[in-house]
């Protein structure tokens, strides 16, 4: 019924905004195989000849391999810790009753008040004096405690769950704790897999707290290791481009293949800070 | 023999409490890291110190100083006006984009799956890379913007597009615009998703057209969807940083022409050459910490409707 209209304008418009999309990422890939020289002196000529020692040299002399590493176990370490204690806390609010039950529920909610920013001066102080300044665990720490959105999302999950299931295990005799990780938290996987994708992007993609933690070059994440070549492309402009293309094109791969299942993940959670 | 009791008193009675075994770890990290940084940066915002040495109780001083000192007062104003202007850019150019698009795709256009993907995608750039597309496109010399003017013969327009005086904020604008048009074109998708089906057959047989059922139909029915994108909008164009920083430096650009609240949060606070190294003011944390309370009051305005909206939701 909606395949009568015709819309040449807008099929048009979206076309050409497409077509800039994957015209300025393929222009990135296929630069990043050009040597400095070509790509400063003959920006739109046909290169003289293709060049890969940008992408040894990132890695080789770089150490581009220990920025990957960091952004690696950070998005790891945040994902397992944000999961863990947030089907937790919200399984524990979702299934028991207790006293208090709405205000603990409104004190997980209170995070989506406080973007992290307006408390770094504290969490910088606690940080430092644990000792994890330019370790990668601090920012683990930091962005793994922001559990508000999955709290939320999983607290209404296991709160509509039907109560006999509940009960049927406690027959069979399982402890409160097997329930949970036997029976309980399977069931939740498709909401998990939903935030594990959700709050991949902004931990992978965090910029303002590894800024503020880390400073030696080789625990940066790859956000900040790309900034020194970008910051100065005349120096560095191919191993800018060659940085760019790793931390950009392997994600939008994957994410072109699972994009069915990421929008869709994105639609239902449907809250970001 | 005493402590074995009590060890077995307080066994007992998390058994009759279990909920708390499972509250407990993610109860006292995030009051670590998201509830307590609040409550003592606003206590710090009462005191003069920079981190070093003693700090001593000054009361209301660090805000009287931040709203009657010229210089960083004319800072704050300068920056806020910024981050306003960013919202409202949003509001009034990237959110009716956003609910076209979305509509355009939920009516299943055309290769729609396509388009999707491709304007969700720059989501997923981190945003070095994405200032770095920018250059690409806009830079002086490497820029294929200005190759581009050079062939069609308007040479006298080549310029260094990202170093024209007062443009800065706008092509911070352009390329978050970029990244996050589809965030909430998805999220409207699935809003639209949500009405029922006769709604749109009833007003079709009525002979309503493609455009008056957008307007008549769907945006009075995604009322709620709105306010909620438009608090979030609101949220992240008063906390926008990354951007602002990599295109400006911890100064936002010449004479701060691109400089928003967190920027200047994070030169008071961190100084001017990176965390904690460089020229600190002798106050950094305590005006520091009295910058991000005033920000704080600025979005909490925002955050109370977004609450509101969320109980209800779950209310439902």
């Amino acid at each position: 019924m909606f395949r009568t209209e015709k819309l040449y304008l807008s099929k048009l418009m979206l076309t050409i905004y497409c077509s800039l999309t994957v015209f300025v990422l393929v222009y990135l890939v296929y630069n990043s195989f050009r040597s400095k020289q070509d790509v400063l002196t003959n920006t739109l000529g046909i290169p003289k000849e293709w060049s890969f020692s940008a992408y040894i040299d990132v890695f080789s002399i770089e150490g581009f391999n220990f920025n990957i590493l960091s952004s690696v176990i950070i998005l790891i370490g945040s994902l397992t810790l944000l999961i863990f204690l947030s089907s937790m806390v919200a399984y524990g609010i979702g299934i028991y009753t207790f006293k208090y039950k709405q205000v603990v529920s409104v004190y997980f909610l209170l995070g989506l008040m406080f973007p992290v920013q307006l408390g770094i001066v504290p969490i910088f102080l606690i940080i430092k004096n644990l000792g994890l300044i330019n370790s990668v665990w601090g920012v683990v720490l930091i962005l793994g405690a922001g559990i508000s959105v999955p709290v939320l999302l999983l607290t209404n999950f296991f709160a509509n769950l039907p109560r006999s299931l509940y009960e049927a295990a406690k027959i069979d005799g399982a402890g409160e704790w097997t329930i949970f990780y036997r029976v309980m938290f399977p069931i939740a996987s498709p909401i998990v897999v939903s935030l594990c994708i959700i709050s991949s992007v902004g931990i992978w993609n965090n910029f303002f707290i590894p800024l503020i933690t880390l400073q030696n070059d080789n625990v940066k994440t790859i956000p900040l290791a790309i900034m020194k070549y970008t910051g100065n492309i005349m120096l560095y402009i191919d191993k800018a481009m060659v940085t760019s293309v790793i931390a950009t094109i392997p994600i939008l791969i994957l994410f072109f293949i699972f994009s069915e299942k990421v929008i869709e993940s994105v639609a239902s959670g449907g809250v970001k800070e | 023999m005493k402590s074995v009791k009590l060890f077995a008193n307080l066994n007992d009675w998390l058994k009759q409490h279990p909920y708390l075994l499972f509250i407990a770890p993610g109860f006292i990290l995030y009051s670590i890291f998201a509830i307590y940084p609040i409550i003592s940066a606003t206590k710090m915002s009462f005191y003069y110190s920079n981190g070093f040495g003693e700090a001593h109780f000054v009361g209301l001083q660090n805000y009287i100083e931040l709203f009657t000192t010229k210089e960083l007062y004319s800072q704050f104003l300068n920056a806020f006006k910024n981050n306003i202007l960013l919202f409202i850019l949003n509001l009034l150019l990237v959110l009716p984009v956003q609910i076209y698009l979305a509509y355009l795709i939920h009516t299943k256009i055309r290769g729609y799956r396509f388009f999707q993907s491709i304007i969700f995608a720059p989501q997923f750039i981190t945003p070095t890379v994405v200032l770095f597309l920018g250059t690409l496109i806009l830079d002086q010399n490497v820029g294929i913007f200005n190759e581009f003017l050079r062939m069609i013969g308007l040479e006298e327009w080549v310029r260094n597009w990202l170093g024209v005086p007062g443009m800065g904020i706008f092509i911070v604008f352009i390329l978050n615009s970029w990244v996050g048009v589809g965030f909430s074109m998805i999220y409207f998708i699935g809003a639209m998703k949500m009405l029922p089906e006769e709604i749109f057959e009833a007003a079709y047989l009525d002979g309503a057209g493609y455009w008056s059922r957008l307007f008549h139909i769907v945006l009075p029915l995604l009322r709620n969807t709105i306010i909620n994108v438009v608090v979030i909008s609101y949220i992240f164009s008063m906390t926008i940083f990354d951007l602002n920083y990599l295109l400006g430096g911890v100064d936002g650009g010449y004479e701060h022409s691109m400089d928003v609240l967190t920027l200047f949060f994070y030169r008071i606070a961190f100084g001017t050459s990176g965390a904690m190294g460089g020229s600190l003011g002798s106050n950094s944390l305590g005006m520091g910490t009295t910058i991000a309370v005033v920000m704080f009051i600025i979005i909490l305005i925002a955050s109370l409707v977004q609450l509101k909206l969320m109980v209800r939701k779950e209310e439902n």
